[in-house]
């Protein structure tokens, strides 16, 4: 499991494209929220916060930068098999299981890296102008807590997903369903968006860092006319670790169904 | 290393029968398997090889029967297998892929890795090549390359499936070279559809058809069953009507047939010597006669 953790996140993190891709999208991210990027405020005040700004450098960085990360990973389990890798792998005494895993792990860790880079380089440079380094330290929480497990299922779904379908459709379709299960609003049309199955969540910073922001208002919790209101308690700590074990689970599900898939399929 | 394989049938989704009921001994040192495209070839060696479950059957390789978990695990820790379809990953060097599979067959310690590839590279001579990247390599050196990796924990079984196909003269001569140095105490079964690669490697071989054993024994012996059944024929007219014509050669005026079969051709036929290529050539014009009978009333 380790030599393919460290040797697929070798091979994924020196891919050019990668950085390419991220770096496009970041500028169009930037292009997109201008002064609310520059300033970290989404006209909610606590630009000048540590926490809050973090936490809306999350937000943002959340918006596009999951579609990249997903679509970078979606050829990494068929490749072996596109290259004519997987019969050399597979012969080896290292267990399937272990290398899925080690395979999963490693592509992801290499696939946030730029995501990471874009997301602490913005704490970096937030904390150079405004001289609070507090927020470096909230960074990393937001990033480990409430970034890393959606990542992790993100990830589960987009290496496996292309077992099912040709990568291109997958990342149509999973940049479809990143629109719509995580971006619109809940009073659009029935959608996972702010729900417990959300990947991109507000319940780690209201639920388990305590935000309070400064116009007082949540987007966690019930959304008025919203259907599937079931699905988005009010945020407390519980909730923000139920969606972070939801998050994980999810994960482990997905990798264990692309487990028996390619058992199925080799036999 | 011994394999015995009894009774081993493998059908594919679709019905689709690769392998009908094959049984087969192999001894230690360079063992060759003949067979037509679509003969199972492939199939046996991706079993041996741990990578598909047989539908029935057992297979022990070294006494541990490849069928249960723990055999196969057993067997992969003594494996080395180059596929027919050997892939790399283009973006890695020579040295770099050969290290992650070293790790994945779990050569944990990084100065035995790094010896071990370096004892490797000058086998294979890629040793100048090492540090370039697989993507610029030619179909040669990548082979080279694989039979580096499945060399790599020193194994005691090494399963080779059609290791020369699309190479050019040189490089098939210099892999066949490599293999049968290879052989030593070793087990080596070389499955190929190019009948020279076997004469020129192994003592012994079986010939796979449609997915059973039609033959088993030495070469010598799959070339006496073209014993007397091989003809030269000069003619500048049509080709001899009957037999298998195995190669023609312009010759003068005419064309010099080397022809396969029972009696002579044509009545100025020339009884000529046999090869190992004729004696594949008689089995399998037989074949169709010999349905339904053993593989020991066949060979």
């Amino acid at each position: 499991m380790i030599a393919a953790l460290c040797y697929e996140f070798r091979m994924q993190v020196r891919r050019p494209v990668l950085w390419v891709v991220y770096g496009l999208t970041l500028a169009a991210l930037i292009a997109t929220f201008g002064e609310s990027y520059t300033m970290l405020d989404l006209g909610r005040g606590g630009g000048h916060d540590p926490k809050a700004a973090m936490v809306t450098s999350a937000t943002i960085t959340m918006t596009l930068l999951p579609i990249v990360y997903g679509c970078m990973l979606a050829d990494r389990l068929v490749r072996d098999r596109r290259l004519g890798v997987a019969a050399i792998l597979d012969a080896t005494p290292s267990g399937r299981t272990g290398r899925l895993i080690g395979k999963y792990l490693g592509t992801c860790a290499a696939t946030a890296t730029p995501f990471a880079v874009a997301y602490f380089g913005r704490a970096v440079v937030w904390v150079i102008m405004e001289g609070r380094p507090a927020a470096l330290g909230w960074s990393a929480l937001m990033f480990l807590l409430g970034i890393v497990p959606g990542l992790l299922f993100l990830g589960a779904l987009s290496v496996a997903g292309p077992l099912l379908m040709p990568p291109l459709l997958f990342r149509v379709l999973f940049a479809g369903y990143w629109v719509w299960g995580n971006l619109i609003p809940a009073t659009m049309m029935p959608t996972l968006s702010h729900t417990v199955f959300a990947a991109d969540s507000d319940y780690v910073p209201y639920g388990l860092l305590r935000l309070r922001m400064p116009d007082g208002m949540s987007t966690t919790g019930p959304w008025p006319g919203a259907s599937l209101n079931l699905l988005r308690p009010v945020a407390t700590p519980s909730v923000a670790l139920l969606w972070i074990g939801l998050m994980v689970a999810l994960a482990a599900a997905v990798l264990s169904l692309a487990r028996l898939h390619t058992a199925l399929t080799e036999s | 290393m011994r394999i015995q394989i009894s009774g081993l049938s493998k059908t594919y989704k679709g019905g689709v029968h690769a392998l009908a009921g094959l049984d087969l001994d192999v001894p230690t040192g360079m063992y060759g398997l003949l067979g037509s495209n679509g003969a199972g070839k492939t199939t046996l060696m991706r079993i041996l090889a741990g990578i598909l479950k047989p539908t029935s059957g057992t297979v022990r390789v070294g006494g541990h029967d490849i069928t249960t978990p723990d055999g196969r695990l057993a067997v992969q820790r003594t494996l080395g297998y180059l596929p027919q379809d050997l892939g790399v990953y283009p973006d890695l060097t020579a040295r770099r892929f050969l290290d992650y599979i070293a790790l994945l067959k779990g050569l944990d310690s990084r100065p035995t890795r790094r010896r071990r590839i370096g004892e490797l590279l000058e086998v294979v001579a890629l040793t100048e090549h090492a540090d370039r990247r697989l993507k610029g390599f030619s179909g040669g050196m990548l082979r080279r390359v694989g039979v580096a990796q499945a060399l790599l924990a020193d194994p005691r079984l090494l399963v080779v499936d059609e290791p020369t196909t699309g190479l050019d003269p040189e490089e098939r001569i210099r892999l066949r070279t490599l293999l049968s140095q290879l052989a030593g105490d070793r087990t080596v079964l070389l499955s190929t559809h190019i009948v020279d690669d076997v004469a020129q490697t192994s003592r012994s071989v079986a010939v796979l058809a449609k997915g059973r054993l039609v033959f088993q024994g030495k070469v010598g012996e799959l070339t006496a069953l073209a014993g007397r059944r091989v003809w030269n024929v000069t003619t500048s007219g049509p080709p001899p009507a009957s037999g298998r014509i195995v190669s023609a050669l312009p010759d003068g005026a005419g064309t010099r047939y080397r022809v396969v079969a029972p009696e002579p051709p044509a009545p100025h036929a020339q009884p000529a010597e046999p090869t190992l290529e004729d004696g594949y050539l008689a089995l399998m014009e037989e074949l169709p006669l010999k349905r339904g009978q053993s593989r020991e009333s066949i060979a």
